[in-house]
């Protein structure tokens, strides 16, 4: 069953004087399994960034629809769109995002918060999200006081924590040094053999080759799209380089 | 060039942080304007023409010290936050290779041009603010004041010392703070939420004693004269104790209700309560400045009410008829007083006033020692006793009594009536040395003729109305003997109510003083002089209408200053929350819960410093009680209903101010 639908989205950016057109995603459809880990990769430019944020319902597309678990973004009213967002959406940020005024705890606990949920239901929820992502011993620190790689996890235990049905990753890794991008993408596979449902957007390959599909945009389309299969994370990594490769040097594939 | 260079980069450093120096530089303006208004009030060579000018430029003085110690804590705080949010860029200045020394001269560079643009507008401003609420002020009162406009030259420099010293210490502990820190803990500075004091419950405590001795001063002061300088003593410590108080009792309620889980980890109050324990410190020294700014506005603008509404009831128990003959009666033996009586008669009659009423009486008045038991005037008696424990004692005779009021009251002859100006016999008795009557009621008020000086006396005094003119002469007679050639006559009074105009009145009063004045009278005799109400009330206007200038000048200017302040916390937090903001409404917070949340923020604290406010303003009570009363106001309960009216109307102010600036920051917050 898909959990997400997107149909022939277009999005056109009107520049503020002059009228210039620029079309930042033309036709873009694809479907996203219930429990599947998709990446989204393309270079600078090619759109990511804004399919994302259409996704996210910050922005809005200028025609085409998306449909998450059988409702229409664009019918969800502008009043309950933060609900919406909150109740079904999980969010991790390149720069991780979280709030200086809250100990890592009350971070975590933030969408909680919002939902309005009683506190012995927030602290059993953040126990259990923090051992699983091993940040249990940290919780009473603020975010200033640990590492990038933690407070990515910190970040990670917020989207989680409302199960959402969808996460949504911009750039997860972008300002994380090696062993942190590994742990935390080892952290992503783990959370999606649970059944989570992953939607990453990347430029890094290394972050794409964990992933069950990586899609490919350039110029606002969908240029192709490799399948997992029975591959290792070598051989995805060798296949998505050479992918990259291949739309850098502007040939055409047919897969 | 490299000087240039400086220059340069400190002015474009402003302007590219405009969004919180905008407010800062406003703050450096409005508290420069705010000083030298003060300052080159105190200096105004108009107050020595008026009444107790004085005590007034001593208080000005005193007022002065208050808004330059508040200067120096405000400014201090409100760059300090400046800084920290800069920390970042100073980091990255730092590490593009900016030496230490470098960044401070920029430091020093921008420091200075606030110190230029704040000095410069701050006079402008305050100089016109100074004209307008003058002009203003003369419009409400719609009369002459004595205090003309003026610039002061002497006010200037000595602002520009005070702030020029002021920004010095800013610049030094800036310095300070760039020379202890390391680049990479300036990158991350702006992150870093404030510490909780160290010595906390230390500052607790101090604020605790400081605010108790301030409030017990203010309480236990007895002698209305040196009311006014223990009154500052008292203000000062007030000041300093609300400063600790609200840094300790802020940070430990805040960390309460975040302990508190259940409350906590709500929508509401979940984010506004970590955001002020984020920023404690800067929280508890806003808070701190509304509450002493709100006490300040209440307690000026309150008094000044009470003494505007209570002059025309002050100017009539001071002259409880249109004209008031005083003579002394006793120990001439003489009781006809027909040839003064006559000058008073034709000078009303050459002024076309005619006499609608007149009372003639007799009264017996001097200074007792008060002992436990009851009055005494011994010789032996305690000499070393202070001032303080003399009281007045005003004797009339029933008949007069009677006669005044209209009633037609009984006494036996060891009975007496009382009414007292300030404090009640509360006692059943009166005693003074041998002579001991019953109290038959203790009168709640009594307006005679006679009492008008009475009643302005800033001593305690009692008015006993005796049964018959043998007693009063029998009291005469033991005062004469007591005091010997201190020993006080018997008053003769007569008071004339007329009809007719007031210029009539204030002529024949010019006449009959003249007449009197004029009038032969055998060897041993007094004339006697006259009193005129419409004459009394003019002299109280010019005298009064000064202090109703500064009063409400300040007032104004205060309340001036804390709509400022609200504004300035408000929308300097709004920037700093704003990232914050986005952030929460990415992660799915809707606008109505970011609502919500500011007014939960407002509900937990923003209404403490109008609460203590008025807290401060019930200690106060006694202490100004005491200063109007030197100030002829003894009308008590209408100073308690000027200040109730006036903290509802200020509350009502207070939460429109608090409603603006809470939908600016909900405008600055929102997505």
């Amino acid at each position: 069953m898909a959990i997400l639908e997107v149909k022939s989205l277009n999005k056109i950016y009107t520049t503020r004087f002059g009228g210039n057109q620029v079309e930042a995603l033309s036709n873009v459809s694809f479907l996203v399994e219930q429990g599947e880990y998709i990446a989204i990769m393309g270079e600078s430019g090619s759109g990511k960034t804004t399919l994302l944020n259409i996704l996210a319902a910050l922005d809005t597309p200028t025609g085409g629809e998306v449909i998450l678990d059988g409702e229409n973004l664009s019918t969800v009213k502008e009043k309950q769109m933060s609900a919406f967002r909150r109740d079904n959406l999980g969010f991790v940020f390149q720069d991780f995002n979280l709030l200086d005024t809250f100990s890592l705890y009350d971070n975590i606990s933030l969408p909680l918060v919002l939902m309005k949920k009683e506190y012995p239901e927030i602290r059993e929820k953040v126990e259990t999200i923090s051992y699983k992502l091993g940040i249990h011993e940290l919780l009473r620190k603020f975010p200033y006081e640990v590492s990038g790689g933690q407070k990515q996890r910190v970040a990670v235990a917020r989207a989680l924590i409302t199960e959402p049905k969808l996460v949504l990753a911009d750039e997860p890794t972008g300002a994380l040094d090696s062993s942190s991008t590994d742990s935390l993408l080892n952290l992503f596979n783990k959370i999606n053999e649970e059944g989570q449902t992953i939607l990453m957007v990347t430029h890094s390959i290394k972050a794409a080759s964990h992933a069950g599909r990586v899609l490919f945009i350039k110029d606002g389309e969908v240029f192709h799209q490799i399948y997992r299969g029975n591959n290792s994370n070598q051989e995805m990594y060798q296949k998505i380089s050479d992918t990259l490769t291949f739309i850098s040097t502007g040939g055409e594939l047919d897969d | 060039m490299t000087n240039f260079f400086y220059a340069r980069l400190a002015a474009s450093n402003i302007k590219k942080n405009g969004q919180i120096y905008f407010p800062y530089i406003i703050t450096c303006i409005i508290t420069i304007a705010f000083y030298y208004i003060m300052k080159s009030l105190s200096l105004n060579d108009g107050l020595d023409s008026l009444y107790g000018g004085g005590t007034i430029r001593q208080t000005l003085g005193l007022g002065c010290n208050v808004v330059m110690i508040f200067a120096v804590i405000f400014l201090f705080y409100t760059n300090s936050f400046l800084m920290k949010r800069r920390e970042k860029e100073f980091g990255l200045f730092h590490i593009l290779g900016m030496e230490k020394k470098h960044l401070m001269r920029v430091t020093g560079m921008e420091t200075f041009y606030i110190a230029i643009l704040g000095l410069g507008f701050g006079f402008l401003f305050g100089i016109v603010l100074d004209k307008v609420m003058f002009l203003l002020i003369l419009r409400v009162l719609g009369r002459e004041v004595s205090l003309g406009f003026y610039i002061s030259r002497e006010a200037i420099i000595s602002t520009i010392i005070l702030f020029l010293a002021i920004f010095f210490l800013i610049f030094l502990n800036t310095a300070r703070r760039l020379g202890f820190s390391k680049p990479i803990e300036l990158l991350r500075g702006g992150n870093v939420g404030e510490k909780e004091p160290k010595a906390n419950w230390i500052f607790a405590i101090l604020g605790a004693l400081s605010l108790g001795t301030g409030y017990y001063l203010a309480v236990t002061v007895q002698n209305p004269v040196a009311a006014i300088a223990i009154f500052f003593v008292a203000v000062i410590l007030v000041i300093i104790g609300t400063y600790l108080l609200f840094t300790a009792g802020s940070i430990v309620l805040l960390k309460l209700l975040r302990a508190n889980k259940r409350y906590y980890y709500k929508t509401r109050h979940f984010i506004g309560i970590s955001g002020m324990l984020y920023r404690m410190k800067q929280n508890a020294v806003g808070l701190s400045n509304i509450c002493i700014l709100s006490t300040m506005v209440l307690v000026m603008i309150s008094s000044t009410t009470a003494l505007m509404i209570g002059s025309d009831d002050l100017v009539s128990s001071r002259y409880p008829y249109d004209f008031i003959f005083y003579s002394k009666e006793k120990v001439y033996g003489q009781t006809d007083f027909s040839d003064r009586e006559a000058v008073i008669t034709q000078a009303l009659e050459n002024n076309g006033l005619t006499e609608k009423e007149s009372i003639r009486l007799r009264t017996l008045e001097f200074s007792a020692l008060k002992k436990k038991n009851g009055f005494t005037i011994l010789k032996d008696a305690d000499i070393e006793a202070f001032i303080n424990d003399f009281e007045v004692l005003d004797f009339i005779t029933l008949d007069d009594y009677n006669r005044t009021t209209g009633e037609n009251r009984t006494l036996n002859d060891d009975e007496v009536l009382v009414c007292s100006n300030r404090v009640k016999m509360k006692s059943d008795l009166f005693v003074l040395d041998d002579f001991q009557f019953k109290i038959v009621e203790e009168l709640k008020s009594f307006e005679y003729v006679g009492g008008g000086a009475l009643a302005s006396n800033i001593a305690s005094s009692h008015i006993v109305v005796v049964k018959s003119e043998e007693i009063l002469n029998e009291l005469y007679e033991y005062q004469k003997e007591q005091f010997k050639e201190m020993a006080q006559e018997i008053d003769y009074i007569y008071g004339i109510n007329v009809d007719g105009e007031e210029e009539a009145a204030l002529n024949a009063y010019m006449e009959m003083r003249n007449g009197l004045n004029n009038l032969e009278v055998p060897e041993n005799e007094v004339t006697g002089r006259v009193e005129s109400k419409v004459e009394g009330a003019q002299g109280f206007y010019d005298i009064y209408g000064g202090l109703f200038f500064i009063g409400i000048f300040l007032g104004l200017l205060f309340t001036v200053a804390m709509i400022l302040l609200i504004y300035y916390k408000q929308i300097t937090e709004g920037y700093y929350d704003r990232e914050r903001y986005v952030i929460m409404q990415n992660v799915g917070m809707s606008q109505k819960d970011v609502k919500a949340s500011i007014h939960s923020q407002i509900l937990t604290v923003f209404f403490l410093p109008l609460i203590t406010a008025g807290i401060h303003l019930i200690f106060a009570y006694p202490v100004v009680e005491k200063i109007l009363a030197v100030l002829n106001l003894s009308n008590t309960r209408l100073y308690v209903y000027c200040t109730i009216g006036c903290f509802a109307v200020f509350s009502l102010l207070y939460v429109a101010v608090y409603g603006w600036t809470a939908k600016l920051y909900y405008g600055i917050v929102k997505k």
